[in-house]
């Protein structure tokens, strides 16, 4: 039957907007408590250092200093976020034999004003033995590189082999082959909102609360535990409004550590914001990588083989970054049927600060390069972009063997759509001008389970009170990203009321249940999924009772919808919902109805449970002479499955592009021996809203049987094919080949004239 | 790492008197103090822990400063107060000095432009600043004021090296004066930077005047920025055009002479040759931009 949804699938602000925009919404930056400290770090200025000794005694003369903490008051052992291989959780809370990058905090003082606590620092005095430092992955691995972590041999911080299909063979079929290598630059997560907590330890009940601007309450919580030895369930983590996460807030970070450990030591609040610099020092990235990348194909465009080798560049630990080398070999087949296939990958480490995951983690530097050398290999064959990726994506049902398994899938109508719109959109370019295409898919949520959870991916509770408004509990985090929207949306649909009669409890690991957080680009799937459920059972009891009260057929349908609940067919039979839901709890023996909802995604191979796909043009000009990139105009086609909220998909769709461009063309982290050379907003350049270009977004909808009502991902996909279809629009324009990412004026010039010397020798 | 912002002082003298007598019992107790208007420029530097003066006299409340003046004789009068905003948005001067309105049209954000003033940036003494150019291009002239009384110097003279200025300690700049254009004359104005109204890696203000019949080029300021330690005069390439009928192949050619004249260094963006290479198209491309605006002036 055909669906019809009153909330779902139109456009609708944001539940917080209102709030955000007139500045109430209350993010941890914030916040405060009474008698609170602030607390400071003092930062290595080495990247590979031993430390002799730490004096904190002048520090500790200061009027207004309360505590200092270093390395040895730390009680905990090491923590991280693998937490299935105990021997890749290595953070620890504060430096203690050795520092490993630069920036990386060696002591931390709460003082009661931040002046104070910043003057202190100052007075700290640490003694180090600098170490010879390694600085890139291919250096790293050679066998006379210093070790950032002594037990790891060549600095070999986690490996990674796939493979299907037979890959020699593969390559002996095809009628041309070709290989490239590409050095994709790391990015940093510049979010509005900086990293920053707040704790506050009670001696008395020895428990402990902290907000903290992060993506995952639950992982923070663990780590915590971790990191100071105590019980989960003693430690209480709230998530208030966050402004921006983008993978790096997804690890515990030193400022709740610090924070909460100092709270332990002074009985105090303690506070700790990082300030932008701190920011691009010691908070992570996404992973650089050296990548080599080998393509056969038939004469006709088919894919035959491809065989991938990659080297990251991982920094001193391992964050997510294990996830994103794993990754990286996936989602540079997406969405293809590539029939033999063979990747072997590691992830190195060095002195800088670590990468992890980043939006479109995994995808976004591999899919630049397989989707640039598609291109080119479309060009040596004579074959149209589009044509070629037609000839080979993937249809509904594939499956990579002993990967993944792929349900819904639009992405052939999206070529076919935008192959239409694109002639009506762009018939002609101009000199000068060029057209570029990538297509693109991505997860709706991981399902490795390396954090190690007993409990369901996500939960969520759903109760019910006499008047009809309804308390939704739930973990899931919303980062910006709109996904308070989207459980009340979601709860409002179900139950067939209104999202006004709905009020949120989010993410506060006291009193909702667990959710893993907002990354991977789960939380509309399997979160919306716990709510679906949570919220199902409420709305069966009520459709039960109306059913006994109308003594209607057993076989008659009733549907739950704008505030009522009736018989399908005979709308004029049946209760309003109000009146359902009072009769309901007298029945209930006074409770309020409570339904309890969770999600784990079974039989859907090691990746995700779905997948969001489709293709991007991009229409750029480039200044010949400058070597300026501009990008005139964007066009995809998507395919999300049902979309929840159009206009938070929309905006989903735009902040990937705008984050993605800037991967394409400026933001870069230059170092010098480990040292970042940009760590500023004036230095580290960022597309802003003048540079965007405009964004045309065309849907496929699919409807997924894994998702809430059909839904599948939004939020990621459209970063990783960003770069490589501006790429594409260059070399289309030019003929300018890219070996990385960060196309900068000059980078550009050299490879328009690298270009043409290669055409002139042809002729 | 410092994020330190110091305690200081805090004065906001009402008229241009009162903060004149201000700054000079300051500087002769050698308290060591700044001047703040906008505060865009040196708010950054006080966060940076480059500057930490121990006392600030803000002029913000000099509404005396706060003025735009055009005299179709005189030309335009520009208090120091007067932001980049009210500049960007101002009718006359968009019909009398549109290079102006274009200029600060890529001065960073409308936030910094609302802020910042015009004086307060040339004064920061930015080689990177995009007003510089301009109002040496425009034969600005500046006016200063202390206790002591009042001078004047042209635009030129005013900066002379990385954020140094000929400015007293004890001085306010009070005004920016720009004479009329003169006639036959044409002037444009062009950064490059990969990201809009980012700092420039290049920038050219030409300035051509030309004969009556429109055919010779009679005088010619062609003035770089964000390639020295301030804003610089490319002369040898004005000579390239002086007297001369301007052709596409003179405007390569002064591009080549102002490419040498520069003087570029490595950064973070760019290296120095190319640096070198963009000085040479923006003055071709502002050359002709300026030429055309010339023949139809
Ligand atoms: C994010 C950002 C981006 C920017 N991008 C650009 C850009 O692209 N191009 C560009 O040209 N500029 C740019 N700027 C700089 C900005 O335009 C100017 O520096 C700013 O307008 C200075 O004006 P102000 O009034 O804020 O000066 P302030 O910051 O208050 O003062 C600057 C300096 O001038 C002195 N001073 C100010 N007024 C006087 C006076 N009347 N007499 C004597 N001394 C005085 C102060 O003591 C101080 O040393 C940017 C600034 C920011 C914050």
């Amino acid at each position: 039957m055909k669906r019809e949804y009153s909330i779902i699938g139109k456009p609708t602000g944001n539940v917080d907007g209102a709030a955000k925009t007139t500045g109430e919404a209350k993010y941890c930056f914030d916040m405060s408590l009474p008698n609170q400290l602030y607390g400071k770090h003092l930062r290595s200025p080495y990247a590979h250092a031993r430390i002799l000794s730490i004096d904190t005694s002048e520090a500790e003369k200061l009027q207004g200093v309360k505590a200092i903490i270093t390395g040895k008051d730390v009680p905990g052992g090491k923590w991280g976020l693998w937490r299935r291989f105990r021997e890749l959780c290595d953070q620890i809370a504060l430096a203690d034999d050795k520092v490993r990058f630069i920036g990386e905090p060696v002591a931390c003082v709460a003082a009661t004003t931040k002046d104070i606590a910043e003057q202190a620092i100052e007075l700290i005095n640490v003694e180090y033995e600098p170490l010879p430092g390694v600085f890139d992955p291919l250096e790293a691995i050679k066998d006379d590189a210093p070790l950032v972590h002594d037990d790891f041999e060549n600095n070999i911080n986690a490996t990674r082999h796939i493979e299907w299909g037979n890959v020699d063979e593969g390559f002996a079929q095809a009628d041309y082959t070709r290989e490239d290598k590409f050095t994709c630059f790391p990015q940093a997560v510049a979010s509005m909102e900086v990293h920053n907590s707040l704790a506050s330890y009670d001696k008395g009940s020895k428990r402990l609360t902290v907000w903290s601007s992060t993506q995952s309450p639950y992982y923070l919580q663990l780590g915590l535990a971790d990191a100071l030895k105590m019980r989960e369930g003693d430690i209480r983590v709230i998530k208030p409004h966050v402004g921006g996460g983008f993978g790096g807030k997804n690890s515990t970070m030193p400022d709740s550590t610090s924070a909460a450990l100092l709270s332990m030591k002074t009985g105090r609040p303690v506070k700790i914001v990082f300030n932008r610099e701190e920011e691009f020092i010691s908070t992570e990235h996404r992973t650089g990588m050296h990548v080599a990348l080998k393509i056969g194909l038939k004469k006709d465009g088919k894919i035959v083989a491809r065989e991938c080798k990659v080297i990251t560049d991982g920094g001193a630990y391992t964050g997510l970054g294990a996830t994103a080398l794993y990754l990286s070999g996936i989602f540079q087949t997406f969405p293809y049927k590539i029939p033999n296939y063979r990747y072997d990958a590691f992830r190195t480490y060095t002195n800088k600060v670590w990468a992890t995951s980043v939006r479109g983690f995994g995808a976004t530097p591999t899919v630049y390069c397989a989707e640039s050398q598609l291109d080119r290999a479309a060009k040596d064959l004579g074959i149209d972009p589009l044509q070629i990726r037609k000839m080979n994506v993937m249809e509904p049902g594939y499956e990579a063997p002993g990967q993944y398994k792929v349900d819904s899938c639009g992405i052939m109508p999206c070529i076919e759509k935008m192959e239409k719109r694109i002639k009506e959109k762009w018939p002609k370019v101009e000199e000068n001008e060029g057209i570029g295409f990538s297509a693109f898919a991505y997860m709706s949520g991981g399902i490795f389970n390396w954090i190690d959870t007993p409990y369901a991916y996500s939960g969520a509770r759903v109760q019910v009170n006499i008047d009809g408004t309804v308390d939704l509990f739930t973990q899931a985090s919303d980062i910006g990203q709109g996904h308070n929207t989207v459980s009340v949306m979601i709860c409002a649909e179900e139950l067939g009321i209104g999202m006004e009669d709905i009020r949120l409890h989010p993410a506060d690991t006291a009193t909702t249940p667990v959710d893993l957080g907002a990354w991977g680009s789960r939380e509309t799937l399997m979160n919306g999924n716990a709510i679906k459920m949570a919220a199902g059972q409420i709305k069966q009891k009520l459709v039960d009772l109306a059913r006994a009260k109308l003594g209607e057929n057993i076989a008659y349908d009733l549907v739950a919808k704008d505030k009522r609940i009736y018989l399908e067919l005979r709308p004029e039979r049946g209760f309003s919902y109000y009146d359902i839901v009072r009769d309901a709890i007298k029945l209930n023996d006074g409770e309020p109805l409570i339904g309890t909802g969770h999600y784990t995604p079974h039989n859907k191979g090691m990746i995700s449970p779905a997948y969001g796909m489709g293709i991007m043009a991009i229409k750029a000009k480039v200044d010949k002479e400058i070597g300026h990139i501009e990008p005139q105009g964007v066009l995809i086609v998507h395919d999300c499955g049902q979309e929840i909220n159009p206009l938070g998909a929309r905006g989903q769709v735009e902040g990937s592009v705008h984050m993605g461009l800037g991967y394409c063309l400026c933001e870069d982290m230059p170092n010098d021996n480990g040292m970042l050379l940009n760590p500023s907003m004036n230095d580290y350049k960022i597309v802003r809203q003048r540079d965007m270009p405009q964004i045309e977004l065309m849907d496929v909808p699919t409807y997924e049987a894994e998702g809430p009502f059909g839904a599948k991902e939004a939020a990621e996909a459209t970063i990783a094919p960003t770069a490589p279809a501006l790429a594409n629009a260059v070399f289309a324009a030019t003929g300018a080949e890219f070996d990385s990412n960060v196309l900068k004026p000059e980078k550009v010039l050299k490879a328009i004239r690298a270009a043409e010397a290669k055409k002139a020798q042809k002729k | 790492m410092k994020t330190i912002v110091n305690g200081f002082e805090y004065f906001s003298p009402k008229t241009l008197e009162e903060a004149l007598k201000m700054l000079s019992q300051y500087d002769s107790e050698e308290k060591e103090f700044k001047v703040i208007a906008g505060g865009q420029s040196l708010n950054l530097m006080m966060k940076q822990g480059i500057l930490m003066p121990e006392c600030l006299v803000s002029i913000k409340g000099l509404s005396e400063l706060d003025y735009l003046n055009y005299d179709a004789k005189e030309g335009l009068k520009i208090g120091a107060l007067t932001t980049h905003r009210a500049i960007e948005t101002s009718d006359e001067i968009q019909k009398n000095f549109k290079v102006l309105v274009e200029m600060e049209h890529n001065v960073s954000s409308t936030e910094t432009r609302n802020y910042g003033t015009l004086a307060g940036n040339f004064c920061h003494g930015d080689p990177g600043g995009d007003p510089a150019p301009v109002l040496v291009a425009l034969n600005a002239i500046i006016k200063m004021a202390s206790v002591k009384g009042e001078r004047t110097v042209p635009a030129e003279e005013f900066t002379l090296d990385y954020y140094e200025t000929v400015l007293g300690h004890d001085e306010l700049l009070t005004e920016i004066q720009i004479p009329v254009i003169p006639p036959n004359t044409g002037v444009y104005y062009t950064k490059y930077s990969q990201i809009l109204g980012d700092f420039a890696l290049a920038s050219a203000a030409v300035s051509i005047t030309l004969d009556d019949k429109k055919e010779k080029c009679t005088d010619v300021r062609i003035v770089l920025g964000s390639v020295g330690s301030t804003a610089m005069r490319a002369k040898k390439a004005e000579e390239i055009l002086k007297g001369k009928k301007i052709t596409d192949e003179l405007l390569v050619q002064a591009g080549q002479a102002a490419s040498e004249e520069s003087d570029p260094t490595d950064s973070v963006e760019a290296s120095e040759e190319y640096k070198r290479e963009l000085v040479g198209v923006l003055v071709k491309r502002v050359g002709k931009e300026a030429l055309e605006r010339a023949k139809k002036a």
